[in-house]
């Protein structure tokens, strides 16, 4: 009913675009905010109707029924929307309107912008097409769609050596990584015959093959590169600083979720839950959440450039979500798996409210001084207080401070770990340390003693200070009831997402 | 005995991944890429082609003037997949070749050893 | 690349490049009954077109560009495939309800006018894909302002 609207609202807009800058530049930024509006107002309605009925939602496109007529297999290309994905597609949707609001102020001295508009909605639509979908091959087009839009996104302003820099870095790094995730995708049709998640985890029950678990190896290790896990990071902390501030804050809370961290759960939960050796699994993702812990962490307390250290912040916390789901996998069917993943899943939302709004301050910081040195930007605090206000919240947020919302998710993280292996958590607090220590660094300098390049920087306008106040109001109001969201929305998430069996019921329907 | 069409896929992975790992040049990358996702679509159309009571399988077009029994087809899934992912090769490439342009014109030379002012 | 190439290389693009649009328009039209479609015929009329940006030299290809004019074709055609996949959603997204229905395009399998939304859609992705690409030709090759 409401779900095909989710992919057509920004693909309309997207595609209107060009027409709408023919009318002048007020027509587009209004087109621009309405489109994205109604995007947010579809995907609020549709994570009501799932949370409320607590039922899978399914969608063909298409045909009515997903069974085709005298044959007992599905046949066409599904829409399956459990709560985890109606969560992160309000996430994204929430983050993507703040992001729009932002830049129609941000951007404008730039030119070229009606190119800049089609591609933030088209990026959108990405994201929003990775997280509903329910069949191999679609996923595989969606997240194309997301990363050809996020790599012309990094590389806009292609008049600097540092855009063109980045841009030529991640899109190679990229690239390549699609490479793994379709080769993988040719050899799982190529034994199983089939595409569809909820057929082919059928398929594998009945019939686990050496072919089954090399796709499964090269599925994981394209998604880990897509969502900055630590061999393979260098491309995150050129590629966030280097694109305009409010694509960084979609950037680095929004795709490497959906694209890396959503997409590894879903086929380490819902494709290939029973048919491996699940313990191995977990540890191998254990191992890499630790690692990249460590390293992004530690990374960011030597940086000099504001938005390269919060780049290697978002490194660490990644870390921290693929320490929980690999708590998770490795535990699983115990009550310690169970808040793990809860304690994953929380903390996916809320960093990508934290991270925008940090990206947001750092954007506002850059318009106004005009440098994102550190060593230059001493004393702004006098000058723009309620930039350094909204600092303080999200670097609070991060460390894990009780009254905001990054206190609950970080806590359920370090109770599952300690429970499950005491030497987890030993990592887990030392990175907090290092995060601690970087943020502290920031904020001595934003309250110091003022230098010569703050003199003339002022607060920023209207447009720029609304989507910071929003984020702010979310961020104290998440803080406030950690528990009943934790109870009402995140347990039944986890719950969804275990019941492998009714994923696989509501399509093939018992058949 | 191995078919001969998995043989060849493997053998431009093998040569794509061999180029991007070890040449220098900017276009030759771009060019590495491509051949990567060219073994790739050898590899899935491939796995279309099954016979059937002995006798080869031909396109899969309805012309009409065959029964249903006697002339079997090969699958026509696999085409479907690698055409669409055909087009998405395209896009990348163009976007690359642009992006290159660029590089050139604010560094000098097409070496990737020389894009290296981001550091720290 | 400012000048042209030549009478007779211009001579013969002058003969070629209408032939090539033919038989480009005729991959799209067919592109329910043969192998072909859309993306295959847009990309042949845009080989048209880059042969008329080589042949005759950048200063006259310009002077018959107009990037403006592209970039609506370009939604347009976007918009006609959004629109025409959008017809049957009562039932469901991208239903083919002009093939279930009757009517023009509803025919024997085999001839031109049949398969539903398939011919409009072939058409508005050949539009997009001819458009985006010849766009995308003479940005790269005007971008070399640098030099002159």
């Amino acid at each position: 009913m409401m779900l095909p609207f989710l992919i057509i609202i920004p693909l309309l807009g997207a595609f209107s675009m060009p027409i709408m800058s023919l009318l002048g530049e007020k027509a587009r930024n209004a087109w621009a905010i309405l489109v994205s509006a109604l995007t947010l107002g579809v995907a609020s309605k549709v994570f009501y109707d799932v949370w409320s009925t607590r039922q899978l939602v399914v969608y063909t496109l298409g045909a009515n029924t997903p069974l085709g007529k005298g044959v007992n297999f599905p046949i066409r290309i599904l829409w399956e929307v459990d709560l985890f994905g109606a969560l992160i597609a309000l996430t994204i949707a929430f983050v993507g309107f703040l992001a729009v609001l932002y830049s129609i102020e941000y951007m404008k001295h730039d030119t070229g912008l009606d190119k800049y508009y089609t591609l933030i909605l088209t990026l959108e639509l990405g994201m929003l097409g990775i997280v509903i979908t329910g069949d191999l091959f679609n996923f595989y087009v969606f997240l194309e769609i997301m990363s050809i839009a996020s790599y012309a996104l990094v590389a806009f302003r292609n008049d600097t050596w540092e855009g063109i820099e980045a841009g030529i870095k991640y899109m190679f790094v990229g690239s390549l990584a699609s490479s793994f995730i379709l080769l993988g995708i040719a050899l799982l049709y190529g034994q199983y015959g089939t595409l569809t998640m909820s057929y082919l985890a059928v398929k594998i029950a009945q019939n686990p093959t050496l072919v089954g678990r090399v796709a499964l190896g090269l599925l994981m290790g394209g998604l880990l590169f897509k969502s900055g896990a630590v061999p393979v990071h260098m491309w995150l902390s050129d590629a966030h600083p280097a694109a305009p501030s409010s694509i960084s804050a979609m950037l680095s809370g929004l795709v490497i979720k959906a694209g890396g961290i959503y997409a590894l759960t879903r086929i380490a939960f819902s494709i290939y839950a029973t048919s491996i050796n699940i313990k191995t699994v977990g540890w191998l993702v254990i191992f890499f959440g630790c690692l990249t812990l460590i390293v992004g962490n530690a990374m960011a307390v030597v940086q000099t450039d504001m938005k390269r250290l919060f780049a290697f912040s978002s490194v660490g916390q990644i870390g921290y979500i693929l320490l929980g789901i690999g708590i998770g996998l490795a535990a699983y069917g115990t009550k310690i798996g169970d808040i793990a993943l809860a304690g994953a899943i929380y903390h996916t939302v809320n960093h990508a409210l934290m991270k925008a709004l940090l990206f947001l301050t750092a954007g506002a910081v850059l318009h106004e001084a005009g440098t994102k040195n550190l060593n230059e930007l001493s004393g702004i605090a006098k000058k723009m207080p309620f930039t350094s206000f909204a600092f303080l919240v999200g670097a609070a947020a991060i460390v894990g401070l009780p009254p905001l919302n990054g206190f609950a998710s970080k806590w359920l993280i370090y109770e599952s770990s300690a429970l499950y292996n005491p030497f987890l958590a030993a990592i887990a607090v030392a990175g907090t340390a290092f995060c601690t220590a970087a943020y502290i660094r920031v904020i001595f300098t934003f309250f110091g003693a003022p230098s010569e390049a703050v003199e003339n920087a002022k607060e920023p306008g209207k447009a720029m200070i609304v989507p910071m106040l929003v984020l702010i109001t979310a961020i104290i109001i998440m803080g406030l009831l950690p528990w009943q969201i934790n109870d009402r929305i995140m347990l039944p998430t986890v719950d969804m997402l275990k019941d492998q069996l009714h994923y696989v019921i509501a399509v093939v329907g018992g058949a | 005995m191995i078919p001969l069409q998995f043989i060849t896929a493997f053998l431009m992975l093998f040569m794509g991944f061999y180029a991007f790992l070890y040449k220098r040049n900017l276009l030759k990358l771009i060019l590495a890429l491509d051949v990567i996702d060219s073994g790739i679509h050898l590899l899935l159309i491939s796995f279309g082609y099954r016979l059937e009571d002995g006798t080869l399988p031909t396109a899969p077009i309805y012309t009409g003037y065959e029964t249903l029994k006697g002339t079997p087809m090969v699958g026509p899934i696999p085409q479907a997949l690698v055409l669409t992912s055909i087009v998405i090769g395209v896009c990348v490439l163009a976007l690359a070749t642009a992006l290159t342009i660029n590089a050139y014109r604010h560094y000098g030379s097409l070496d990737i050893n020389k894009l290296r002012r981001l550091r720290g | 690349m400012s000048e042209d190439m030549g009478l007779i290389v211009k001579t013969m693009a002058r003969a070629t490049i209408p032939l090539i649009g033919i038989f480009g328009a005729y991959v799209i039209a067919h592109g329910h009954i043969t192998p072909g479609g859309g993306f295959q015929g847009g990309a042949t009329i845009a080989g048209a077109g880059v042969l008329f940006l080589i042949a005759f030299g950048l200063r006259e290809a310009e002077e018959h560009y107009n990037h403006k004019l592209y970039s609506v074709l370009e939604g347009l055609g976007g918009l006609t495939f959004l629109g025409a996949s959008m017809l049957g959603l009562s039932v469901a997204f991208f239903y083919n309800v002009l093939w279930h229905k009757g009517g023009v395009f509803a025919g024997e399998p085999g001839t031109l006018l049949s398969a539903g939304y398939l011919p409009i859609m072939n058409l508005a992705v050949g539009l997009k894909v001819f458009t985006g690409l010849v766009s995308a030709m003479m940005a790269i090759s005007l971008y070399r302002r640098w030099k002159e």
